[in-house]
C-alpha cells in the first residue's frame, strides 16, 4: 500500500545537496512524482532483466544492470 | 441586527448590504457574487406580511435551526428550503444580504418575497429554521403555539414568552419597526429554547444533588461511628471530602456514571464476593489459622479496598478510617460476613472501595495496635469482614445506594482508621481514601491494587483492578500462597518497622501493602475472592468505562493476581517508586499490615499508573502483579514464606520497576546529551513498497539495497538538475516548471504524456489536488492562486 510522500524528508535530501537551493510550494510533490516514476523504471528494468535470466526472483545483480541505464536516462 | 449574526432577521435594510455580505463571506459561499444593493425597505414591507400567514408546522428548537440556518448561508440557505427557495433565490439575495443571517434571512426573505412563503415557511420550519421570527414567532398565532408547546416544559419562561409574543404581535404588524420587533419576535424564539434547555438543566442539576447527598449522609454518618481517630477522622474526612469535592465539581456527570454502573453490578458482587471471601476464609484458616485469617481478611480487604477505592472515587467520602479496636473487634466479628460480602463487594465498585478501606484500616490498625499477625489478621478479617457485611447489605439494596454504601465504608473504615492508627500517617500521606481501603482487602490482589488505584484512580480503575488481580490470582494462588505466607510475615515485619518509623511516604505504604496483597494472594485461596475481584474489577472497569483507568486497574488486578512471585510485588513496589524498592523489602520484612496496606494502596495506585504509563503492558502487568500480591500478602503469615521470595523479588522488582521508572528520565538526558545527526533519507520501507508495487515480482533483500543506492544516487542527479534549471531561469527557487522540465529531459513526460496524466496517474488524490487546478462550481479555482 502506497502511503504519503515524506514531504520533508525530500526537501532535508535536497537541502543537504543543496543548501542554497530552495523549493517552491507543492515542488517537492513533483519530485516525488519524478521518484516514484523512476522507480517505477528502475522496477520494469529489473524485470525484465529477470526475465532474460529465466529467474523468477529479481536478485542484486538484475537490479544494479537495470539501475545503470536507468541512472544514464534520469539525467536532466 | 445583521451584526447579532443570527439574532435578528433581515432587520434593518439600509445596514443589510454591508453587514449581510459579510457574514456571507467567511462562510464561503462564494457562489452567489453580492447582489447590487437594492431597496431592502420595499421588500421589508412585503416580507412582513408574508410572515403572517402562518405556519402551524411547529418549529424545531430554534438552536438547530439556527445551526443549519447559518451554516447554510446564502448559497445554502437556498438548498435548505429546498427547491421552493430556487425560485425565491434572486428575490431572496436582497434579504438575505439584509438579514446577514442564512436562515433567518432566507426564511423572512423568501416569506416576504414570495406570497407563496407559506411553502417556503414550511420548508424552512421543517429544517429546523425556527428562528425566524417573522416566520415562527412573527404570526401571533405560530408564537401561541409555540408558547403552548414549550410552556409546559418551562413555566418561568412561560410568561416571558407570552409577552414577547405580545410585543412580537405588535411589531410584526408594523413593518417599520421590524428591526425591533425582529428582535423580539427573536426573543419567543430563545424562550423557548431556553425552556427546554432549562429543562435539561433541571434534570443535571437533580444528578448533581444526588451525589451532594451521597456526601452528606456519608458525613452525617461518619460523626455515628465511634472509630474515627482523630487524626484519620480529620484528614481522612478532609481528604474525603476534597477529594470529594474536587471530584464532583468537575466530574459530576462522570461520577454519576461511575456510581451508577457499579451499582448494578455490586449487588451482585457484593454476594459473590462474600461467599468467596468466606471460602477463602475458609481455606486460610485450613491451612493457618493466622495466616489464612489474615490473608483472607486481605483478600478481603483487598477486595473491600477496591470497591471502597472505587466507592471512594465514585462517591466520596465515607470513609474516614475506623481506627483500633472498635474496627478491630468489627473486624473479627465480621469477618464470615466480610468473605460473602467481600466476594459480592468486590463486584460492586464501591462495596469494594469500602472494604478495602476497611480491609486497611483493620490491617493497618492491627499493625498499629498489635504487631502480632494473629490481631491483625483478626482484625483485618473483623473488617472484612466488616465490610463484606456492609457490602453484602450494600449489595443487595439498589445500586443507588452508594450513599449507603458509602456509610457502610465510612463504618468499616472507621474501625479500620481505629486500628490503622499507626498507619495514619502513612494513610494519610497516601491518600485517605486508598490507604484505608486497600489496606487490606487489597491484599488479595484485587484490593490492594485496586485501593491504592482508588485513590488515584477512579472505580473503573479498581475494579479493572480487582478482576485482573482475580484473573491472575486464580492461576496463581497456589503457588503464592506458600510464598505469600512467608512473604506476608515479613510484610509485617517490615510493616511494623515501617509504621515505627512513621513518616512513611506514600511509596511505602503501597510497597506494603502491596507485598501485602501480593503475599495474601499468594497464600490464600484468593482464588474466590480472585475470581470475584477481576469480575469486579470487570464489571467495574466496564461501568466506568474509563479507558484510561481500566488499563491500569486491569493492570493492578493482574498484578495482584499475578503475585505468584514475591518478586513480582516487588517488582512493582520498585517499579513505581524507585525509593520504594528499599523501602519495600524493609516493609516485606516487617511485615507490617498497616503500611503494607498504606503502601498497597498507594503501591496499586502508583503502580498502576506508572506501570501503565510507563512500563509497557509486560512489565507494568508484572509490576501490578507483584505490587496486589505485596498489598495483601502483609497482614497474612504467609509473608514469612514469603521472605525469600520477597528477598529475590525486591531485588527484581527494582530492576524492573526502576527500569520501568527510569525510562521516564533517563531517556531525555540521553536525547538532550546525544544528538543523533540523521541523515535524511527516504525511508526504506517506502522505497521497499514502491519497488515492490511496480516489480510486481519477489525482490532479494540485496536487490532492495541496490535500489536505495541508486535511490540516493538518484537524488544527487535530480538535485544539480534542479539547481542548474533554476538557474538558468533566473530563480533561486525550484519551481513546478522546472520540475516539468527535468522530467521532460528524461522522457518521462513526453508531448503524448503531459505531465498532468502523469500526477494524475501516479499521485494520491489529496496530492493531486494541490497540483493540478481543478475549476469548482462559482468560478472557483482550487488550488486559488
Amino acid at each position: 500500500m502506497k502511503r504519503t510522500a515524506p514531504r520533508s524528508t525530500l526537501r532535508k535530501i535536497i537541502k543537504k545537496h543543496k543548501p542554497q537551493l530552495r523549493l517552491a510550494a507543492n515542488a517537492d510533490l513533483l519530485v516525488h512524482l519524478s521518484f516514484l516514476l523512476f522507480l517505477h523504471r528502475l522496477a520494469e528494468e529489473a524485470r525484465t532483466n529477470a526475465f532474460e535470466n529465466k529467474s523468477k526472483i529479481i536478485k542484486p545483480e538484475h537490479t544494479i544492470s537495470a539501475a545503470k541505464v536507468i541512472l544514464k536516462k534520469s539525467r536532466g | 441586527m445583521a451584526s447579532r449574526g443570527g439574532g435578528t432577521p433581515a432587520a434593518s435594510g439600509a445596514s443589510g448590504p454591508a453587514e449581510l455580505q459579510l457574514p456571507q463571506g467567511p462562510r464561503g459561499l462564494s457562489p452567489p457574487p453580492p447582489p447590487p444593493p437594492r431597496n431592502y425597505a420595499d421588500h421589508n414591507a412585503p416580507r412582513r406580511r408574508r410572515n403572517y400567514p402562518p405556519h402551524t408546522a411547529p418549529r424545531p428548537l430554534p438552536a438547530l435551526a439556527r445551526v443549519s440556518r447559518e451554516e447554510a448561508g446564502g448559497g445554502n440557505r437556498w438548498a435548505v428550503t429546498g427547491p421552493a427557495m430556487a425560485d425565491r433565490r434572486p428575490r431572496a439575495r436582497p434579504g438575505l444580504r439584509r438579514s446577514g443571517h442564512n436562515a433567518r434571512a432566507v426564511a423572512q426573505t423568501g416569506s416576504s418575497v414570495e406570497n407563496k412563503s407559506k411553502s417556503v415557511r414550511s420548508t424552512l420550519a421543517k429544517q429546523g429554521l425556527g428562528v425566524f421570527p417573522d416566520l415562527r414567532n412573527g404570526t401571533p398565532r405560530l408564537m401561541l403555539k409555540r408558547v403552548m408547546q414549550n410552556q409546559p416544559q418551562v413555566s418561568p419562561l412561560a410568561p416571558q414568552i407570552s409577552n414577547h409574543e405580545d410585543t412580537k404581535e405588535a411589531h410584526s404588524e408594523v413593518p417599520s419597526q421590524r428591526v425591533s420587533s425582529m428582535g423580539e419576535l427573536q426573543l419567543p424564539d430563545v424562550a423557548p429554547e431556553d425552556t427546554s434547555t432549562t429543562v435539561f438543566n433541571m434534570k443535571k442539576k437533580r444528578r448533581k444533588f444526588s451525589i451532594s447527598e451521597f456526601e452528606r449522609a456519608a458525613e452525617s454518618r461518619l460523626p455515628q461511628y465511634q472509630a474515627q481517630s482523630a487524626l484519620d477522622s480529620t484528614v481522612m474526612t478532609r481528604s474525603l471530602r476534597m477529594s470529594v469535592g474536587s471530584l464532583l465539581a468537575p466530574d459530576t456527570v462522570e461520577k454519576r456514571g461511575l456510581l451508577r454502573r457499579p451499582k448494578t453490578r455490586r449487588a451482585v458482587d457484593m454476594q459473590a464476593f462474600e461467599g468467596r471471601v468466606e471460602q477463602n476464609l475458609l481455606k486460610s484458616k485450613g491451612q493457618n489459622d493466622l495466616v489464612d485469617s489474615q490473608s483472607a481478611s486481605v483478600i478481603r480487604t483487598s477486595m473491600l479496598t477496591s470497591d471502597a477505592e472505587m466507592m471512594m472515587n465514585s462517591t466520596e467520602l465515607f470513609v474516614q478510617p475506623l481506627l483500633d479496636e472498635e474496627s478491630q473487634n468489627k473486624l473479627s466479628a465480621l469477618e464470615p460476613q466480610l468473605s460473602d460480602s467481600k466476594t459480592s463487594a468486590q463486584r460492586s465498585p464501591i462495596s469494594d472501595a469500602d472494604q478495602e478501606e476497611a480491609r486497611l484500616e483493620g490491617l493497618v490498625s492491627s499493625v498499629s495496635t498489635n504487631q502480632e499477625r494473629t490481631q491483625r489478621y483478626s482484625k483485618s478479617t473483623g473488617l472484612d469482614d466488616e465490610h463484606v457485611d456492609r457490602m453484602s447489605h450494600v449489595s443487595p439494596e439498589t445500586p443507588a445506594k452508594q450513599g449507603e454504601e458509602k456509610q457502610d465504608h465510612s463504618q468499616q473504615s472507621n474501625p479500620v482508621a481505629k486500628i490503622s492508627v499507626t498507619e495514619e500517617e502513612v494513610v494519610c500521606s497516601v491518600y485517605r481514601w486508598n490507604s484505608s481501603l486497600p489496606s487490606k482487602s487489597s491484599s488479595t490482589h484485587l484490593g490492594s491494587p485496586v485501593t491504592l488505584n482508588v485513590s488515584r484512580m477512579h472505580l473503573r480503575q479498581v475494579v479493572s483492578h480487582i478482576i485482573e488481580d482475580l484473573e491472575v490470582s486464580d492461576t496463581e494462588e497456589e503457588m503464592i500462597n506458600t510464598e505469600n505466607g512467608v512473604e506476608q510475615k515479613k510484610i509485617f515485619q517490615e510493616a511494623a518497622e515501617r509504621g515505627a518509623s512513621a513518616g512513611h511516604s506514600e511509596h511505602l505504604e503501597k510497597k506494603l501493602a502491596e507485598k501485602a496483597e501480593l503475599q495474601i494472594t499468594a497464600g490464600h485461596a484468593s482464588r474466590g475472592e480472585t475470581e470475584v475481584a477481576p469480575s469486579a474489577g470487570k464489571e467495574v472497569e466496564e461501568g466506568s468505562t474509563g479507558a484510561h483507568s481500566s488499563p491500569r486497574a486491569e493492570h493492578e488486578i493482574t498484578r495482584g493476581i499475578g503475585a505468584e512471585s514475591l518478586g513480582r510485588p516487588s517488582h512493582a513496589f520498585s517499579s513505581f517508586e524507585k525509593p520504594e524498592v528499599t523501602p519495600v523489602d524493609e516493609i516485606d520484612e516487617q511485615g507490617d499490615e498497616l503500611q503494607d496496606q498504606a503502601m498497597m494502596l498507594n503501591l496499586d495506585s502508583s503502580v498502576g499508573e506508572p506501570a501503565e504509563d510507563e512500563a509497557e503492558q509486560p512489565e507494568s502487568q508484572e509490576v501490578s502483579m507483584k505490587t496486589p500480591t505485596f498489598v495483601r500478602a502483609p497482614p497474612h503469615k504467609l509473608l514469612l514464606s514469603a521472605k525469600p521470595a520477597k528477598a529475590s523479588a525486591p531485588s527484581f522488582p527494582q530492576s524492573s520497576p526502576l527500569k520501568l521508572l527510569q525510562p521516564k528520565t533517563v531517556p531525555k538526558r540521553l536525547r538532550t546529551s546525544q544528538k543523533k545527526p540523521r541523515e535524511p533519507q527516504v525511508p526504506r520501507s517506502l522505497i521497499k513498497a514502491i519497488f515492490r508495487h511496480f516489480a510486481k515480482m519477489p525482490v532479494t533483500r540485496d536487490a532492495f539495497q541496490i535500489v536505495e543506492k541508486c535511490s540516493e544516487r538518484y537524488f544527487k542527479q535530480l538535485s544539480d538538475d534542479l539547481e542548474a534549471y533554476s538557474h538558468h531561469a533566473g530563480r533561486k527557487t525550484v519551481e513546478a516548471a522546472d520540475l516539468e522540465v527535468l522530467m521532460r529531459r528524461q522522457g518521462l513526460v513526453t508531448d503524448k504524456m503531459p505531465l498532468r496524466v502523469l500526477i494524475e496517474r501516479h499521485l494520491p488524490l489529496e496530492y493531486r489536488r494541490l497540483l493540478i487546478p481543478v475549476a469548482v462550481s462559482g468560478n472557483k479555482v482550487i488550488p486559488s492562486k
